[in-house]
């Protein structure tokens, strides 16, 4: 079996005392080991929801999580802490949003990654724990000394690198980055980003890249999963979707970035703003702002439909692939 | 950290001195002298005012009274009462070590208890005993302290008759050894009741909102996610961030109750500076006045640099 994860009908809904808020909503997705996955969308899309829920650290009290979450074998949404607690950082690692906060700023970096590495094998030598963690420095490109500084003692890249080193502690099978490049200037982007390859084929290790900038994954996926509104709208592989987008929210994504090559066009973007995600809504959630909406759309939730590998979720195309109407070719005009 | 240290105590030192030139220009600047208080209202005899003046030295020019003062300070002589026609270096070593004790018990058990509370509420936000602790934190904080002390005599002394309301010892029933221990802890409850109950509030509220704060930190987030026990996360990295603001309340707190304390010594009658201090005031005491305040700067400075010192021991971002 190669799947990794597979998640089916998985809804989080962050409730308070006036209202619901349904900021993932029935979303199916499955990754297979190996994969790299890159999950885009614009902010509030519900992105990093779906990774904190994964991970189980949305607060309890005001959070509901329903649906299924298969992870090698276990659906994460009914573990039980110890059972969470065991999978967490062995099997299941991530790299935040703000590295620059990642660690706590008034103890040696060394030491609270020994903490981290002692989760998980309390018995360990010291000696053990330091050659484990000189290793994945230098796999980061970090030199050693990293050990004995304090947080504040090195810049936002190198944090950067130390919290994908700290990640990697325990060969975790999944790696969830959110937003983990984000903060940092291109250029130590794009080294990290090299890095980042390069290191999924040293060490078996499959990733979720939770991002808004559809670059990011280019460089470094070969699946992308396009969010909207709590939503997917289009999953499948980097190369068919970004080459040939199905869905009209893709297609109003990739024109609101320039393109280095080819004639230079007017940038253009996708009018009227998310919806409100604390009313639940008819039909397809991009129907109010999708140009091509027709009646059915706001009226029925459209279903995912698979087109080699790749799944849309859009009633313009049939169940079999094809557009049930060759004029509504999507298209994506101002 | 050397250097740092280094540097904190010259800053220290610096601190004293610029206290004591200013406690000396501002206490001559105020109204008022103490020959007129020596020779009475309805004496003026010029004759004894110059010869008291001279034997004062407040004949010669501020700038001359200045030097000669520093120079004496530095021997550790600080001139004699021209009140009570002692050494004020004695006076002040005599009361300074009740102060001290009162300041100190005060401020360490409002610290640890105010710490402790804040920690319980922080961890159990929402619940009663956050509200109540918080309630209660708001009205104790609310209330002069002057007035606490007077109540709480009221109540425990008057009404009660449990505890004693005034002084350090049982004047009457002289006690040796641990009996004498026992009637000093006796005597001090009402005092340092009163200090801790108005100083909890602010370690309380210090305490719970800064430990909030840590407990959403990124840091936090990331060592939950590594599955880290919660008993750890928050014994071992929230509580060594979160105890960072109460270190410097505690020294801003401790260094305001130093000089602050004289109200309560005045409502307790306690043998501290305090009392000293404010009949020196009213007598224009200079020597003894200045003298209280070189002794409380100094106090103050030692307690800024230790504070300072344990501030960076803690927080390696501070020491530059």
């Amino acid at each position: 079996m190669n799947q990794l994860l597979e998640i089916k009908d998985f809804s989080v809904t962050y409730v308070n005392k006036s209202k619901k808020v349904y900021a993932v909503k029935n979303v199916n997705l499955k990754i297979n080991k190996g994969d790299s996955l890159g999950i885009v969308g614009e902010s509030g899309s519900g992105k990093s929801t779906l990774a904190m829920a994964l991970l189980r650290l949305l607060p309890e009290k005001n959070t509901q999580i329903t649906g299924k979450a298969n992870f090698i074998g276990k659906d994460l949404v009914q573990l039980n802490q110890k059972e969470l607690k065991n999978i967490r950082w062995n099997e299941l690692a991530v790299v935040f949003q703000k590295s620059m906060n990642a660690l706590s700023p008034v103890h040696r970096i060394g030491p609270q990654i020994e903490d981290i590495y002692r989760v998980h094998k309390p018995n360990a030598s010291k000696e053990e724990i330091f050659s484990r963690i000189t290793y994945l420095l230098r796999l980061v490109n970090l030199s050693e000394r990293v050990y004995t500084l304090y947080p504040h003692e090195l810049s936002g890249g190198m944090l950067q690198r130390v919290s994908i080193a700290i990640s990697l502690v325990h060969n975790p099978k999944l790696l969830i980055m959110d937003e983990a490049t984000t903060a940092l200037d291109v250029v130590t982007q794009g080294q990290i980003l090299d890095e980042i390859v390069k290191m999924e084929q040293t060490l078996d290790v499959t990733r979720i890249m939770i991002t808004h900038d559809i670059s990011v994954v280019a460089a470094s996926c070969n699946k992308i999963a396009v969010m909207y509104a709590g939503e997917f709208m289009e999953i499948g592989y980097v190369k068919d979707v970004l080459k040939n987008p199905k869905h009209p929210y893709t297609r109003g994504l990739l024109s609101s970035f320039p393109s280095l090559k080819g004639e230079k066009l007017k940038l253009t973007g996708i009018s009227g703003y998310l919806p409100n995600l604390s009313v639940k809504q008819e039909g397809c959630i991009f129907a109010p702002r999708c140009q091509q909406a027709t009646e059915k759309c706001k009226q029925e939730k459209p279903l995912g439909v698979e087109m080699n590998e790749n799944t849309v979720w859009c009633h313009l195309y049939s169940s079999g692939g094809e557009l049930i109407n060759e004029d509504q070719k999507p298209v994506y005009k101002d | 950290m050397k250097k740092y240290v280094t540097r904190r105590v010259f800053m220290g030192l610096l601190t004293i001195f610029v206290v004591f030139t200013i406690n000396f220009i501002i206490i001559r600047l105020a109204p008022g002298d103490p020959i007129s208080t020596i020779m009475g209202k309805d004496n003026d005899d010029p004759i004894l005012r110059t010869a008291l003046e001279e034997k004062y030295g407040f004949d010669k020019p501020m700038i001359t009274q200045y030097a000669i003062y520093l120079k004496n300070a530095l021997t550790g002589d600080l001139g004699i009462s021209i009140i009570y026609n002692k050494e004020v270096m004695a006076m002040i070593t005599e009361r300074i070590v009740p102060t001290l004790l009162l300041v100190l018990t005060a401020a360490i058990l409002a610290v640890i208890i105010g710490t402790l509370m804040g920690m319980y509420a922080a961890k159990n936000e929402g619940s009663k005993i956050d509200v109540i602790f918080s309630g209660a934190a708001y009205i104790f904080n609310s209330m002069p302290a002057f007035w606490l002390g007077l109540i709480l005599i009221i109540i425990f002394s008057s009404v009660l008759g449990l505890l004693p309301s005034y002084g350090m010892i049982n004047t009457r029933d002289a006690h040796t050894g641990f009996d004498y221990i026992l009637d000093v802890i006796v005597h001090m409850v009402l005092p340092v009741c009163t200090l801790v109950l108005v100083e909890i509030p602010i370690y309380f509220r210090i305490a719970k909102s800064s430990i909030l704060q840590v407990t959403n930190e990124d840091f936090i987030v990331t060592l939950r996610a590594t599955g880290m026990s919660e008993r750890k996360i928050f014994n071992k990295y929230i509580l060594r961030n979160a105890i960072l603001p109460t270190i410097t309340i505690f020294g801003i707190s401790l260094a305001y109750l130093i000089t602050g304390v004289a109200l309560i010594e005045t409502v307790f009658a306690w043998p501290g500076t305090g009392s000293l201090m404010l009949t020196a005031i009213n007598q224009r005491d200079y020597p003894t006045l200045m003298g209280i305040y070189l002794i409380m700067s100094i106090s103050v400075a030692v307690v800024m640099v230790l504070v300072d010192i344990v501030y960076a021991t803690f927080d390696p971002r501070i020491r530059f």
